[in-house]
């Protein structure tokens, strides 16, 4: 019940920030625009695309592309996972780092909640937040879908993968602002690592090697199998395997923090 | 006649701050509808002694039993017993005071119409409908020592921890906070504050322990409000340790 009542007030501290609603504004807006190129796009090739046998549809060339541009090589404007990168570092760096300098840290402690029902309490109401920044984002393409041929299976794998990237990406961040003393470097560290882990790999595939360590590490090859509609076991466990050991760091920083005082 | 009953009791906990004692050996019982007035220099580890009763912070040794649980087993005995208002009340900016005090509330175990019912009283009782609806980051210092102690009194809490409540109060808040303690000490909340205001424990304590370099030296009733004995054993305490010398010698 306590996670109710973290994740509760820590929603409502997001949804009365102005960053929130800002970073929120910017970044659909700048997904309309992508929606509208890519749509463009896709409506401009209609023709040639009908005449391919088994050629790429509405959702290879509009709805997956939205959620990232992994596939299809064009970065700008970004897709969801790609501005993630960026802004989930800014709405989680205060999560933990912020209640430091606010000193409203020993609140918590004197509230008798364990180190991990405050972490759990704190991501879930973030994790709130990005599903609905992500269901608005999916919303425009699937706002067509009574007019297109919509793959939903493979609209759904990719939307899984994109929802596991922005969880694995607001765990890092969680655990950043768990670490850092103040809120700018959780955010500083936060990116780094999420564009770390984004491009860990380019080097050893430009190098040609697609397996081995590097690669299993990379956060684009798990996503990416998923961008293609594959949804594998193996995958899921990278991402929550991230996620876990992410927030167990986050929780122990901060059971640590309680004892140091 | 019964025992009163010690809701609050301190055996031998110590803690470390930076490397040194700030806490040594604290042996201390608290009874219902007691105040209990902690008084020390700067430093002296009031507030050390404080968060570690309100559960913020853990003692390196010790016990601490809330009516006769082991407060340190059981940390949400914090949550249910525990009212603590910070020398500086920790407030979020961005949210309003009356979302305060319902969060507190929440965080603290109240529900549906226990949580109104507790929120409406807290607000009469301070005074703070007026200001219901402005944003913490905005209040003055006196106004958000206030909203602190609506937090702290939120879940009628058995034990009301205060750190230097006072500061940066002027008299007539001062004197309306002096009225509350009193009324929580009459419904029986053991009440503990802590203080570098002789005038401060005189007032509103019934109850002086003096803690000098994280010992406790002193613990008695306060004598009718008899502010130059209690006055001369403070500066006695205060002067035994190396500060006091130094002061001695500064003066």
């Amino acid at each position: 019940m306590s996670v109710i009542a973290v994740t509760r007030l820590e929603l409502r501290r997001l949804f009365v920030r102005p960053l929130a609603w800002v970073l929120a504004a910017l970044t659909l807006a700048q997904l309309g625009w992508r929606f509208t190129l890519l749509l463009g796009g896709f409506l401009a090739g209609q023709i040639k695309l009908a005449a391919l046998p088994g050629g790429p549809g509405y959702t290879d060339l509009v709805g997956v592309p939205m959620l990232s541009s992994i596939l299809t090589g064009s970065m700008l404007p970004f897709g969801v996972v790609e501005l993630a990168l960026v802004i989930v570092p800014l709405l989680t760096m205060s999560t933990i780092a912020g209640e430091r300098s606010n000193g409203t840290l020993p609140l918590w402690f004197a509230a008798g909640l364990p180190a991990s029902r405050i972490v759990l309490g704190k991501y879930f109401a973030l994790m709130l937040w990005l599903v609905l920044w992500l269901a608005l984002a999916v919303a425009m393409p699937l706002s067509l879908s009574h007019g297109v041929t919509l793959d939903w299976g493979k609209l759904a794998a990719a939307s899984l993968g994109t929802l596991l990237t922005l969880a694995a990406l607001a765990a890092i961040g969680v655990a950043c602002s768990a670490y850092a003393s103040h809120a700018s470097i959780a955010a500083s560290v936060a990116l780094t690592i999420g564009l770390a882990l984004a491009g860990v790999n380019i080097a050893a595939q430009l190098a040609g090697a697609t397996s081995g360590v590097v690669n299993w590490l990379a956060l684009s090859g798990h996503l990416e199998a998923m961008l293609r509609g594959l949804v594998s076991t193996a995958d899921i466990a990278w991402f929550v395997l991230v996620i876990v050991v992410a927030l167990a760091l986050a929780t122990q920083r901060l059971a640590a923090e309680k004892e140091r005082g | 006649m019964t025992a009163p009953t010690a809701v609050l009791e301190l055996d031998h906990i110590t803690r470390h701050r930076a490397g040194r004692p700030a806490v040594s050996g604290l042996t201390l019982r608290l009874d219902s509808g007691q105040v209990l007035g902690l008084l020390g220099v700067n430093g002296a580890g009031k507030s050390t002694t404080l968060a570690m009763i309100a559960g913020a912070l853990a003692p390196d040794s010790g016990n601490i039993r809330l009516n006769g649980e082991d407060f340190l087993e059981r940390p949400e005995l914090a949550r249910q017993s525990v009212g603590w208002l910070p020398e500086r009340a920790p407030l979020w900016p961005e949210l309003s005071v009356a979302e305060h005090i319902d969060a507190h509330g929440r965080l603290r175990g109240l529900r549906g119409a226990a949580l109104t019912q507790a929120h409406k009283a807290i607000v009469e009782r301070l005074e703070l409908g007026a200001l219901s609806r402005r944003l913490a980051g905005v209040l003055s210092q006196g106004q958000r020592q206030r909203l602190g102690l609506a937090c702290a009194l939120m879940h009628k809490p058995q034990l009301l921890v205060l750190d230097e409540p006072a500061n940066a109060l002027d008299p007539v808040q001062v004197a309306a906070l002096r009225e509350v303690i009193r009324e929580q000490a009459a419904a029986g909340t053991a009440v503990i504050l802590s203080t570098h205001l002789l005038a401060e424990v005189t007032a509103a304590c019934d109850r002086v322990a003096i803690l000098h370099e994280g010992q406790l030296r002193y613990d008695g009733l306060v004598d009718g409000g008899d502010h130059k004995a209690l006055e001369q054993t403070f500066f006695d305490i205060a002067m035994r340790g190396n500060e006091g010398k130094n002061r001695m010698q500064a003066a």
